[in-house]
């Protein structure tokens, strides 16, 4: 599990932020003591670090300086300043990425997972198991005991979606965010169209039982 | 400054003088003295009189051509004293010196309304970084508590954030400041971004999004960018119908320009307001049949584009919907 350190000292947010980053599974911890904030973040011995940029005591841009002499971890930048000239400025001082506030949480979190990815190579699953069904994102096919067939980027996603909510009801609007999110900006047709085609496509494989749809509530993996 | 008009302003002196010099000839006539005498009397009063004025009429024409040609050459009219060369006579340097002051205290009056707008902006500035912090925890909140209620207060909030945006933007358009960096912005991921955004809106109101056509990187302040298609988006969400609403992207690469189009099938803009759109304030037609219009929008995309050096402009049809382009100059684009 990796383990994020969040420098922030807006309480609601810092606490926030935590539990919604345990939420998604990942190990948070969240520094109150601004005093020593360099050593307590070395010692956590953190895989990322959210920094915000207007903290009591140092800010910023001098714990990321501080912290990069020391140590190799990732820092994203997470502040409320959002010009141009911010960005720049964090970014010379070795941050890895830059997100504004008041952020897209969903954003982040995509900013995170493909920092971590970056920096620990294959950590992050590029394989998902459903049962019998395997689902390879890095190349796009799906294998179903020895059938394999090809996904296209659409049914890709929405597997993927469907699979990371597997056992739980999925509704149309939340599918709908999570593939606008993943820069597939798909209509309610084109949606249907999709899951239909995706259906078919593990029929054709062999997986008899495999997306099905509640009337009025969305779709689920069961 | 004629020797025509010197000469009038002049001829009350001169009449005097001339009546007075009438007036000892005919004395010096009635008591028999010689006409050489009066001639005498002519060389030493009148004759230095005349020399005088045509000297001084001289010296006033030239400080005043000088201070006129100032004025016809520059467009801050304002600096005249600091352009001007110090006149070498009493009056020319009197004229100076009031010109000198009065220049310096219109320069505190204009400076202490400056230092005030300036402050203010600041103060803004200052203002919308520290409300997106309980912005930022609110949303926080709402990721952690997904409901229908949280979902609702999430689409209240987003407006809120859009309306802090603008007061943002709006105290910057007002100054030429370095505020914008220009560097290298693709398109398509500039759209995405901003469409991203509004997804909800678009999701909600079943609008579709092509944005296929869309190729090409500019150069410009991304975030500025992002702004005004964000207001541009917004509108087009705003006035398109709910059924079979449809947004559609795309650039055409000109020879000396690029242009990023932004076309909508919503309900379109009256002939008669057409023009008027970019107007600070204006809501038109529009904005009484919907309501929610402040006319602000518009108003600082063509600001903002302004600074940027880009052009901005919009073609409309009355229920067949509207588009709007931005078009980015050769130079700013490759």
């Amino acid at each position: 599990m990796s383990k994020i350190v969040i420098i922030e000292d807006t309480e609601k947010i810092r606490e926030e932020l935590k539990t919604f980053l345990i939420r998604y599974g990942y190990e948070a911890a969240a520094l109150t003591n601004f005093e020593k904030v360099i050593q307590d973040t070395l010692k956590e011995e953190p895989d990322l670090i959210l920094l915000d940029i207007n903290l009591p005591v140092f800010d910023g841009y001098y714990i990321c300086r501080e912290i990069r002499k020391q140590s190799d971890i990732p820092i994203i930048v997470v502040t409320s300043r959002d010009s141009e000239m911010d960005e720049l400025m964090s970014m010379n001082l070795g941050a890895d990425d830059f997100v504004t506030k008041p952020y897209n949480t969903q954003i982040l979190v995509a900013r995170i997972e493909n920092i971590l990815k970056r920096i620990q190579g294959t950590a992050v699953q590029d394989i998902l198991i459903y049962k019998d069904l395997k689902l390879n994102l890095s190349n796009g096919s799906v294998t179903y005991k020895e059938e394999t067939a090809e996904l296209t980027k659409n049914e890709l996603k929405i597997l993927s979606c469907l699979y990371k909510n597997k056992g739980k009801i999925v509704s149309r609007d939340d599918l709908m965010d999570f593939m606008w999110n993943a820069d597939a900006f798909v209509d309610d047709n084109n949606l249907s169209v999709n899951v239909t085609r995706l259906r078919k496509k593990l029929e054709g494989l062999g997986m008899e039982k495999n997306i099905e749809t509640r009337r009025g509530l969305g779709y689920i993996l069961p | 400054m004629s020797i025509k008009e010197y000469i009038s302003d002049k001829l009350p002196f001169l009449l005097f003088n001339f009546i007075l010099f009438a007036v000892a000839s005919g004395i010096m006539l009635l008591i028999k003295m010689g006409g050489s005498l009066i001639f005498l009397m002519f060389c030493i009063w009148l004759l230095p009189l005349f020399t005088y004025i045509l000297i001084e009429f001289f010296k006033q024409k030239n400080l005043y051509d000088e201070l006129n040609s100032i004025l016809d050459h520059t467009d801050k009219k304002y600096l005249l004293s600091e352009i001007m060369e110090e006149p070498g006579h009493i009056e020319g340097k009197l004229l100076y010196e009031v010109l000198g002051q009065v220049n310096k205290d219109m320069h505190e009056h204009v400076k202490s309304y400056r230092d005030r707008e300036n402050e203010y902006r600041e103060y803004i500035e200052t203002w919308v970084h520290e409300i997106k912090t309980p912005i930022a925890s609110t949303r926080l909140i709402i990721e952690n508590n997904q409901n229908s209620i949280t979902r609702n207060i999430s689409g209240e909030i987003k407006k809120i954030e859009e309306y802090i945006e603008q007061v943002l933007y709006y105290s910057r358009s007002n100054n030429v400041s370095k505020d914008y960096l220009i560097k290298e912005v693709p398109l398509p991921e500039l759209i995405r971004k901003v469409i991203k955004r509004n997804s909800r809106d678009f999701i909600s109101k079943g609008i579709s999004v092509d944005i296929e056509g869309v190729k090409g990187i500019v150069y410009s302040d991304a975030k500025w960018l992002e702004f005004i298609v964000n207001q541009l988006i917004g509108n087009a969400v705003k006035y398109t119908q709910e059924e079979n609403g449809k947004v559609e992207f795309h650039t055409v690469k000109n020879q000396d320009n690029l242009v990023l189009s932004l076309k909508d099938n919503g309900i379109g803009i009256i002939e008669k307001d057409r023009d008027r759109v970019f107007e600070k304030g204006f809501t038109g037609e529009n904005g009484r049949q919907y309501g929610g219009s402040t006319g602000i929008g518009l108003y600082l995309c063509k600001k903002l584009a302004d600074q940027l050096g880009l052009e901005i402009n919009l073609t409309s049809e009355l229920g067949k919907g509207t588009t709007v382009s931005i078009i980015f100059p050769l130079g700013n684009s490759i």
